[in-house]
This record gives structure tokens, sequence and C-alpha cells, in this order.
């Protein structure tokens, strides 16, 4: 376990390295320069050769990678000129925002995904089956800023039943505080989410459903309902746990377009403005910081798999 | 006990398997998937909108390229079937370019990243070894980058026009096409009959390409199928940020970039629906299409 | 009154277009202590009888009619709740694949304690150490310690075990053995046997024995009911089965078998066609289409299960053999059968050494980590290996799994590389060629695959596939090729026509004809054939044993015939080399080998594999060969064959046995403690013989 453990994060750690490579080449595709990029249209060129000089693009690659890294490594993601803020400290803003919107989305379609495709897999092919097989093609078919606009549009502007905008604070406590608001943000957001869960876990369900042990456990005097949750569904949930390591673009994506939408104040409505504003230094240091959640997101999805089946381990 | 071999026709007429009429590949997976009463909807749909998009404005006519400001807004009408815009373009005729930018870029897009996609996850499989290792991280690495925020960045540089928009698109989905053919070729050069060309003295390039790539093929036109949808999902999410293709160029998603304003109330609603309407039904019309696909590749091969 | 009462029995299954009558019409019984041996090839409903006991179809079936007794409680019509009361309490079940049927996320332990909690009301700790004491009733060695291990760290035959434990925890009156052995080596099959025949005897158990091996049902079973196309034919007790069978299907399994042939190596009985098709089945008797004794009567009517006596039942209206009555409850033969007319077979005169290897090595990496690959260990698959093939003759390569024989015929056509060593074919070297000479060599060696669902393109057509070969090598027109193929199709006995079928339209039979018509399209003088019949029912395989045979003499062709099957491998062969944990241990003439064996661990093959003949399997000692297969990645030192054998002495550990000459006819063996006389007289070594 620990060698798997070891050379798992080692992998990770060299996508890593790779993806910020990548990223750092994306900052010299820029035309007119890095620095002019970093800077914006409007530089002067002391402003340009003083920044030139500061994040060493006058000296090759590499070394301003390591620089780069090293920053990072520090804590220091670049600053705002626009917000007059660092990034870092413009993420310890809006960060914890966003994860309540992400977490509570993940839950939510999790807690109704899973087990509705574990009721689809054994209903197969009846009514049930039919309806929730039809509610998934839609929402992968539904764009996620549609479906928040349709949301708003039925149920906070022609009806009241909600708030049309998210809870607007700085503080994560006053947007909890506010649960009426959050609805339908978190419904939006899940939406798509839902589908993916429900219909992986109907097909992962479906194929252990008539693997041989299945037949043993029930030659053994199992009933259905023990074959189904104490066999199948543990033996389901690995396909799920890997492919939500992989969901974490989408889980990102979702939330810049949903915090669009409801004007809700977390960093994809931040991305969103830096993005209207061509502020780079955001935009760049959210990337970034996605990124590395993202590979670290597999990593973690890679030891769940690993403690799910015992084959991995061994 | 002196019975023999039997003959040719009588081993046909006593053990064969019951002959039914010799169709060939294309034709059996057609049965399939015709089977399929949504993935034949979802055909229909497809080919209307198609029609809708290309052939429309040969019958409805409007103007696509200059602004008339009078009419800004103005409701459906005899004129104007769907109403015109803020810029007083007809709507429909608006959808029908919308819908021709917005379809050329999914199919394009989706085109290229499974074209490339495909050979480079063949390349990795077949050769295994380092060069998949190294290969696959790479493709490890391009799952990890947050496409849409970089796409967003891209778009906020270069301000794009279709044809680098379909570049843009393709270049984060090859990734998950890549991995995917690079799985199939892993599993089928391990098949025995890849290895029977090789005790026959064929060559491995002879293997990849008559055994291993007619065998994946039928992953690769489903992965291609559901790209065509995902490709136009995420131009319109740009198009909706505002930062999709440039006037007076338009598609579907940038027709909703004034979302918000409706929920304020300013625009009105034959602004909106009728573009996010259809791209869902688009979308839902080629996932239909690819799911029905898939079985009809699956049970194919599973008759035994 | 029976402990099982099968009455009229009716399984149908629905299928998309049509429903399959799996099992039509079936009337069993079992005793209480006996074993019932349920014997028939693919298709004939033996598994979905078994099934149907305990209502376990799949999707999609049903019993439609008859009835199923467990005493005088009637199972076959009881609720889901009820049945599952039975379930693994009553009755329990094996199958055949213990590595798909145990759970891959749940220790053994669990697996085992879920079977007792599911029926006695004991706390999860009591489950638990019964799980431990059933597991080491089933002789898994350190029960305690390896109850919480999960299924993939166990062997083959160690995870069967842990599935009868599972079986038996409850103490059932009944067990159902589906092919419990067929996935087995032969070696680990014997003892897996005898496991449940003990168990069966302790704890007065009874047993339903499901398997298509005949010799398994001659050694194992008190009676036997032969099934065909969803009914039974025949049902008596064995010895009356083998020494005097009635049904004409009975007969021509028999005389299909390659043991029954092996003296004479004369042609195998094959019987003609195929079963039939269960959806719509033909009127009259099932079996009237492929018997040689059909008569119009029995095409139109169906004969019942009826016999002299009702010790020995069959359904026919012509049976074949001898009388039989019940005299004072024996089953006794009135007028002996009368004995066939042997035709002795004609002995290929050897000719020149065809291909020669030598000291062939193949080790495997062991490698971990996908970028930075470390190596943690080899895997030593062949250690040395040196034989040599006449031409126009069968060299017969026996062994169980890991043994080695597949990597060497691997390496004979090329797709492994020796780490060391040489063949030579021909006189010339192949083993290190490349290219353009390696594609030249491939017409003179060709290789059959095993599994022939596995080698052939699913999308290519038959045509295709056999053109391939020649296109690769560039021979001939394409009209000239397409008359190659066809004349190839009609050599293995395949309709010319067939051309445009797709691979998944051969029945198995006709697929390994199809493959072994590949083979032949470069005109090889070499076939390597690895396991070709192993995947056949007995009367598929004997048509393909006889089209090698015939073939072999029509176009002068040479074999290396790879088995585990040594009762195939006997009867085909010329020269038998016996391989054990990549060391060949013996080779010499087939005969000198298989009767008067020379290395412990041929004798235990012989010995363990189960024959057609009651009488001999019961009089077989129970001592056989031991133990597991050890590790391929640390075999043992000195003779690999020691942790298993019941001869070894110290030398064996240190000293690595030599192949030295024994019996007549360059019979070869490496045993310090060989079981026949060395031939030279100046043996220095220990000649202690044990008999």
């Amino acid at each position: 376990m620990i060698g798997f453990l070891i050379r798992r994060i080692g992998q990770a750690l060299i996508v890593l390295v790779i993806v910020t490579i990548i990223v750092l080449a994306l900052v010299h595709l820029f035309p007119g320069g890095p620095v002019k990029a970093l800077l914006g249209p409007r530089a002067t060129p002391q402003q340009l050769a003083y920044y030139t000089q500061l994040y060493g693009f006058d000296k090759p690659f590499y070394e301003q990678y390591i620089k780069w890294v090293g920053q990072m490594l520090q804590g220091n993601l670049g600053y705002s000129d626009k917000l007059n803020q660092s990034v870092t400290s413009l993420i310890g803003q809006d960060l914890p925002k966003t994860i309540v919107l992400v977490l509570l989305g993940t839950i939510v379609s999790l807690l109704l995904g899973i087990p509705l495709g574990v009721y689809q897999a054994v209903r197969r092919y009846s009514i049930g089956d039919y309806v929730l097989t039809g509610i998934s093609f839609l929402g992968y078919a539904t764009p996620t800023f549609f479906f928040g606009l349709l949301l708003v549009d039925w149920f906070a502007v022609r009806t009241h039943i909600f708030p049309p905008f998210a809870p607007n604070s700085s503080s994560v406590l006053t947007i909890l505080g506010d649960p009426r608001a959050l609805v339908l943000p978190v419904v939006a957001y899940a939406f798509l989410l839902f589908a993916l869960w429900s219909r992986y876990m109907r097909s992962s369900v479906m194929d252990n459903l008539v693997q041989d042990y299945v037949r043993t456990a029930r030659a053994k005097g199992a009933s259905e309902r023990q074959v189904i949750w104490g066999h199948v569904f543990r033996n389901s949930l690995v396909s799920i746990v890997t492919l939500l390591g992989l969901s974490l673009p989408t889980l990102v994506a979702g939330a810049i377009f949903i915090e669009v939408v409801f004007n809700y104040p977390g960093m994809g409505l931040a991305f969103y403005n830096a993005a209207e504003q061509v502020d780079y230094q955001v935009l760049l240091g959210f990337t970034v910081l996605a990124t590395a959640a993202t590979v670290v997101g597999n990593l973690l999805a890679d030891i769940g798999y690993a403690m799910l089946d015992p084959r991995v381990r061994y | 006990m002196a019975n023999v071999t039997v003959s040719a026709d009588e081993l046909a007429q006593l053990g064969a398997p019951p002959a039914k009429k010799r169709r060939g590949l294309v034709r059996r997976s057609w049965d399939v998937f015709a089977e399929n009463r949504l993935a034949l909807v979802g055909l229909g749909f497809i080919v209307f909108i198609v029609l809708f998009c290309f052939l429309g404005p040969v019958f409805y006519q409007t103007n696509q390229s200059t602004t008339d400001l009078i009419n800004t807004m103005c409701p459906p009408s005899g004129g104007h079937l769907l109403g015109c815009n803020e810029l007083g373009y007809d709507q429909l005729g608006r959808l029908m370019a919308g819908g021709q930018t917005s379809i050329e870029v999914g199919l394009a897009a989706a085109l290229v990243a499974v074209s490339f996609g495909t050979l480079y996850g063949a390349i990795s499989g077949f050769f295994g070894g380092v060069v998949d290792a190294v290969m696959m991280r790479v493709v490890d690495a391009g799952l990890s980058l947050p496409s849409l925020m970089v796409l967003i960045i891209a778009a906020v540089i270069f301000h794009p026009s279709p044809v680098v928009m379909i570049f843009a698109i393709a270049v984060f989905y090859w990734f998950a096409v890549a991995r995917l053919v690079r799985g199939e070729t892993l599993t089928l050069r391990t098949r025995e009959y890849v290895q029977a060309v090789k005790v026959v003295g064929g060559s491995k390039l002879r293997s990849v390409i008559r055994h291993v790539l007619p065998n994946a093929i039928g992953t690769i036109i489903v992965q291609a199928t559901f790209a065509v949808a995902d490709s136009i999902l995420t131009l319109s999410g740009l198009g909706f940020l505002g930062l999709g293709v440039s006037a007076p160029a338009t598609d579907w998603g940038s027709m909703l970039s004034g979302g918000l304003n409706y929920l304020q109330g300013s625009d009105p609603w034959w602004l909106i629906y009728p573009p996010g309407i259809l791209i869902i039904l688009t979308c839902i019309s080629f996932n239909f299409i690819g799911d029905a696909l898939r079985d009809a590749f699956e049970t194919r091969l599973q008759r035994r | 009154m029976a402990l099982l009462q099968i009455e009229d029995l009716h399984t149908n299954i629905q299928l998309k277009d049509g429903v399959v009558h799996a099992v039509d019409g079936v009337t069993l019984h079992v005793d209480e202590g006996e074993t019932l041996g349920v014997v028939g090839e693919s298709g004939c409903g033996k598994t979905m009888t078994a099934l149907s006991i305990m209502n376990l179809l799949p999707v999609g079936g049903h019993i439609t009619g008859g009835s199923v007794k467990l005493g005088d409680k009637t199972i076959s019509t009881l609720d889901a709740a009820a049945m599952r009361s039975i379930r693994g309490n009553e009755i329990g079940m094996i199958f055949q694949d213990p590595l798909s049927s145990l759970n891959p996320t749940h220790t053994v332990g669990k697996q085992i304690a879920e079977a007792v909690l599911l029926h006695r009301d004991v706390s999860k700790h009591d489950a638990y150490e019964r799980a431990i004491e059933v597991l080491d009733m089933v002789g898994l060695p350190r029960a305690r310690e390896r109850v919480g291990e999960y299924p993939h760290q166990f062997s083959g035959g160690m995870r069967q075990r842990v599935m009868i434990a599972m079986a038996l925890a409850c103490e059932p009156k009944l067990l159902i053995a589906d092919e419990p052995t067929t996935a087995l080596d032969v070696t680990i099959q014997k003892q897996i046997l005898e496991l449940i025949d003990d168990l069966r005897h302790r704890l007065g158990m009874a047993v339903i024995l499901v398997t298509h091996d005949l010799g398994v049902i001659a050694g194992r079973a008190d009676r036997v009911a032969v099934m065909y196309a969803g009914r039974v034919v025949e049902t008596t007790d064995t010895a009356a089965l083998f020494e005097n069978p009635r049904h004409p299907y009975t007969e021509a399994l028999f005389h299909a078998l390659p043991e029954k042939s092996a003296e004479t190596r004369e042609r195998l009985y094959s019987i003609p066609g195929a079963p039939p098709d269960l959806v719509t089945p033909p009127p009259g008797c099932r079996f009237a289409p492929r018997c040689r004794y059909a008569t119009d009567r029995c095409r139109a009517e169906d004969p019942a299960l009826a016999g002299e006596t009702t010790a020995h039942t069959y359904a026919c209206f012509f049976p074949v053999g001898a009388h039989e009555k019940t005299v004072a409850g024996q089953l006794v033969v009135v007028e002996p059968a009368p004995a066939d007319d042997a035709v002795p077979a004609d002995v290929p005169v050897a000719g020149d050494v065809v291909l020669s290897a030598k000291d062939l090595v193949k080790d495997f990496p062991v490698t971990r980590g996908a970028l930075l690959r470390r190596k943690v260990g080899t895997v030593s698959a062949v250690a040395g290996v040196s034989f040599d093939i006449r031409k126009g003759e069968t060299l017969g390569l026996v062994g169980e799994s890991g043994c080695g024989k597949t990597t060497i015929g691997r390496m004979l056509v090329g797709l492994e590389k020796p780490t060391s060593g040489a063949v030579s074919f021909a006189g010339k070297d192949l083993a290190r060629s490349s290219g353009r000479q390696y594609r030249r060599e491939r017409r003179d060696i060709q290789y059959m695959f095993q599994d022939s669902y596995a080698s052939l393109d699913p999308r290519m057509r038959a045509g295709s596939i056999l053109r391939e070969p020649l296109i690769v090598q560039h021979m001939g027109s394409r009209r000239e090729q397409q008359a190659k193929v066809r004349e190839m199709l009609g050599k293995v006995g395949l309709p010319a026509a067939w051309t445009e079928r797709f691979p998944h339209e051969f029945s198995g039979g006709q697929r390994q004809r199809l493959g072994f018509a590949r083979a032949l399209m470069l005109n090889p003088q070499l076939i390597v054939a690895d396991e070709p019949v192993s995947a056949l029912d007995v009367s598929i395989q004997a048509q393909v044993l006889n089209m090698m045979r015939d073939l072999q003499r029509e176009l002068g062709l040479t074999y290396l015939f790879i088995s585990h099957d040594l009762s195939v491998v006997r009867y085909l062969s010329n020269h038998i080399g016996v391989m054990y944990l990549g060391k060949l241990v013996e080779i010499g003439t087939a005969d000198e080998v298989y009767l008067r064996p020379a290395h412990p661990y041929t004798k235990g093959l012989i010995e363990s594999a189960p024959t057609a003949d009651p009488a001999a399997e019961r009089a077989k000692v129970n001592e056989g060969i031991t133990g597991e297969l050890p590790s391929a990645l640390h075999p043992p030192t000195g003779c690999r064959f020691r942790t298993r054998c019941p001869l070894a002495q110290e030398i064996c550990s240190s000293v690595e046995p030599e192949l030295k000459p024994y019996g007549v006819g360059n019979h070869l063996a490496a045993c310090h403690f060989a079981l026949q006389p060395p031939v030279e007289a100046t043996a220095p070594t220990a000649t202690e013989q044990v008999p």
C-alpha cells in the first residue's frame, strides 16, 4: 500500500510539473511577450523593463520556471493592480464561497444520483428507468448556464418562490444562513452532475449484476437487497470514484457559469470579472490553483479507488 | 465404426448455425441502430436542423449584416416570425446564421479532436512501454487543465474567429479521446488475432491498420458523436460569457449573452428561449445517436 | 425416499427472439450420501438442471413444468423467502470458475461468514470462527492467518477450496458441484475431487456432480445420468454405464474418447453434426439426426426412459449393448455385446530431424511502475529445454499451467524471443532472425491458436482471414489465392461457400478448423498447435483430431502438439515431452512415457488424470502429487519438482538432475530416483529403485 501511495504521488508530481510548464508556455504565447501579457496593453516601457527583470523573463525558460514555481510555493501568485489585491488574498476571500457551492452541489448530486442509478439498474426498462434516463439525457444536453437562466425565470422572476440572486456577502456564514437563496444555484449546478453519476452508476450496477459472484451470493441464500447493497453496490462505486477524480474541470466550469448567472461572489465570478477586465495575474493565478486542485483530486480519487478495490493494493 | 468426417454439404445441413441472410457489418449495425427509436428521432432532428440552418436562409431571407435600430426588440409578427433582437436583426434569420456557426464549429472541432486523439492514442497504445508512459503523462496533464478557464483566457487575448475556435475547443477535447483510444488499442493489441498477423509474417503496421483500427472504429465513432454535442455546448458557454465569435457573426451561445438582461426584464423571451432550446435539442439528438451507436457496435460483437 | 427427486422438469429461457427449452422433461433422483454424476456436452442442459434445483436461473429463465422435491418438501414452488432459507443451508452449490465466483472486494472470511450469518442466529465473531473451522476442514493451510485475505491472493485450487468451504458452512444435505474442476490443473483437480469425496463421507452429504468429463464421472460418481438436448438419455450406476452402455449416444461418446484408441491409434469415432437447436427441437428422438443406428421410427417418435430393469434405463428404441437384469440387487449382463474389430493403425516412419531446440531459456522480467520501470523479479518460464522433432512425426508437449509449454511454442514461431538458446530449422538458426528473413521463415513453421474465437478477427470474413497469409507473403495472384482458400476449406471439411461468413457464425469446432486452415495456407512443414482441442466437447474434439491426423498423413506435416490433456497427447503423438515449471523432466516415445514413466511427476500426472474406466479409477492409489505449484518467480533450487515429490531427498534440493536415458528408445528423464532402470550400467549416482 505504501509503495502504491508513493508511486501515485510521484506520478501526480510529474503531471503537476508538466501542467505548470504548459501554463508558463501559454504565458509566453501571449502576443507582445509575457510581460506585456501580465501587465496589460497600457504598461509603460519602464514597467515592462522592471517586471521583465523582476520576473526574470530575460532569463532562459527553465530559470523562469523555477523562479515562478518558487514564488508560487511561497504563496505568491501575483498581484492584481485592477483590484489592488494580491491574488492570494483574493483567493482567500472567494474560494470558501465557491467551495460551499461546489460541495453542496456535488453532495446533492451524489446523494440523488447514486441511489437513483442503482434503482434504474435494478428496475431497468421500467417506466421509472425511462423517465430518469430522459432526465439524464436532458442533463447532458442542457448548458449549465441556460438551465440556471430557466430556473431563475420560472422560480424567481415569474413566480417568487426563490430569490433571483444568490446570497451576496463576503462571509461564508452569512451565505449559509440564507438557504433559500442557495437552492436555485445548487440545483442548477447539480443537474449535469446528477446526470453523470446516475448514468454511470446505472451502467456499473448493470454490469455487476450479471457477474458470477452475484450468483454465488444468491446461492448462499442472500436476498436481492443483500446482494445489491452488500455486494454489488460497493463494487459499482469504484467507477464513480474514478469519475469523480476526472470531473474536477467540469466542477470548475460549472462554478463559473452558475456564479455568473446568480451573481454569486465566488472564484468563478471573480475569474469572469478578471476576464472582462483583462486582469492577467488573477486569470493565471486562478488557473494554476484550479489545475493543482485537479491533480490533487485525481490523486485522492486513485487512493479512494485503491481503498475500494483490494486487487490494486496487494 | 467406419464413420468419417462428414462431407461439407452434410455438415452444412446438420451442424451449421441457422443460416441467416449474409449481411454486411454496416447493414447489421444499421439494423440494431434503427431499432432504437430515440436514435431515429435524433437523426431526424439533426437532418431537420441542418436543413433549417443551411437551406433556411434561401427561403427566408433576412438581413444579417446591417443593423436596423428602428426595429429593435420587435415582437414576433408577420414580417419577423420570431421578432427582432436588440440590434434589429431578424431573430429567426439569426437563429439560422447562428446555427450554421454552432454546427460547423461543433462538427469541425469534434473531427479535429477525434482525428488527432485517435492517432495519438493508437501510437501510444501500440508501442507501449516508455513511449506510452510518457505520452500518457502528457494526456494526464492535459486532462488536469481546467479547460474552460484556459479557453476563457485564450478568448480574451485572441478574440478568435470561428476557425480558431474550432482548434481551441479541439485542443482540449482530444485528451479524452486519446486516453480512450489508447485503452482500446492496449486491449486489442493483446488479442490473438493481432498476434496471428505477426505469425504469418505481417508487419506491425498491417496489424494496426487492418486489425486494430477497424475493431476500434466503433468506439471512435461513438466518441465522435458525443464530441460534437460537447463542442457545441462549450462554444455556447463561451458565447454566453461574451467570449464567442465576434459580431456580426453569431452562434447560438452568443445569442444567449443577453440572458442576464432577460432576467432583469430588458430582453424579451424570444431572444433567449429559441437559441437555448435549439442547443438542447441538437445536443440531445447527437447523444441519442451516440448511445444507439454504442449499443449497435456492442451487440454486433457479442453475437456468438 | 430419495433425498432429492426431480420429476419431469421443464425449464425455459426467454430470449429476445424465441424460447429455449433448456431442460425438457428431466427426471432424476439422488439418494442420501451418494454421488450422482450428470454428464453431457455443452448445451445438453445439465447446468440448467442444476440451477433449476435451487431456482438460480439466469434472467429470462423459468421453471415451466415438473417438480423438484427435497425429501417430502416440494421446493420448486416455494416463494422467494422460503427458497432463500434452503439455499446455502440445506443445499449448497459450487461453480466452475472460483475467481469470478468470489467477490473480489470481500475477504474470504467475510464471504464464508456471510453464509453462516444468513442461516444461523450467531454473533459475527462466532460466524468468523466457523469460517476458520470450515477453511481448516477443506484443507486450506494456515486458515486462521489467511481468513482475512482476498480471493485474488489465493491460487486456483485454494480458491475452489474456499468456495467449497462457503457452500458447506451450514452443513447442507446436498452439494451441487457444477464443473468444479474444469478450470483447474489435473493434479489440483485430483485433490479437489478427493476433498469433495472425503467431505461427503464425513458430513453424510449427497453430491450432484455436473461435468462433461467422463473420467471424473468414472472415478467419483456412484450413479450417472447422461444428458443430451435437455433430456436424460441414460441413467444407471457407474460401473454398469461404462461396462455396458445402452444408448447410442453414450456408446458414441465412449468411442470418441482418445484414450480408447490410444493403443491402436486408429481414427476416433466422431459423432457427425451438432446438437439440435433447443428453440425448436426436432420431433422424435433428439439424437436421431446424428445416430448411426437411426431408423424412421426414431425420427418420428420420441422414446421414453425405460429399460429391462429399473436400475438401468435409457431412452432408445434400439439400444446397443447387452441385455441386463437384476439378480439379487445386482445388475448382471445377460449376453456379452459383440466385440469390435479393432483395426491397427500404421506407424509413420520417422525421418530426419526437422527442428532442433537447444537449451532454450525464456525469462520474463517483472516490472513495477509505469515510467520508472524497476525490475522486481524474473519469471523463469523456460529454463533450458532441448528437443528434436523429426519429419512427419508429432511431438506432444504436455504439462500443467505455468510449465512453459506455451512459451516454447510461441518461441518457435517468433511470438517470443528466447533469452538464450537456439532453435534450428532444417539446419538454419531461427531464433535470431527478423525482418525479411523472419517473414520468409514463416512459410515453414505455422501456428494454431488455442482460442479460435480470439484468434480470428471478428470483423473479417473467413475468406479474407484465409487469404491474409498469402497476401502478406506475396504468394500468387488474387485468383490463385482465392482458389487456394477454397482448396484449404475443403481439406479441413468446411464448405467452400462459407468464405463469406464471419467467425461468430461458425461453431467452436468449425472455428478450430478455420484456424487450422489458416495455418495450412503457407504450406508449412511444421505446425505448432497450442491446445487446439482443449475448449471443445468430446465429440467435436474427435472430429478435429481426426482431421489433424488425416492431413498429417496426406500432406506430410510435422506437429508440435501442446496440451495439458495427456490422453489427447498420447493418442496423437509419436513422442511425448513432459514439462514442469520450465524444465523438460521426461521425453520419450509415447508408449514408453505413458506405460513406463521414469519421472515421478509424469507418473503422478498419469495417475491424476481421470480415465473413463471405473475399475481403474477405484484402484488408483490415493497418494498423488500433493501441494501447490511453486511460484515461477522463485523456483525451487535443484530439482524444481522436489517440493511436491514423494521421493524427494536431500540431494534433490542441491543438485539439479540431468536428463539421462532410461528404458528403451531414447527415453530420457531428469530425476535422481527415477522409476525405471537407467540404460548405462555404470551409473555412479544412487541407484535405489522405487517400484
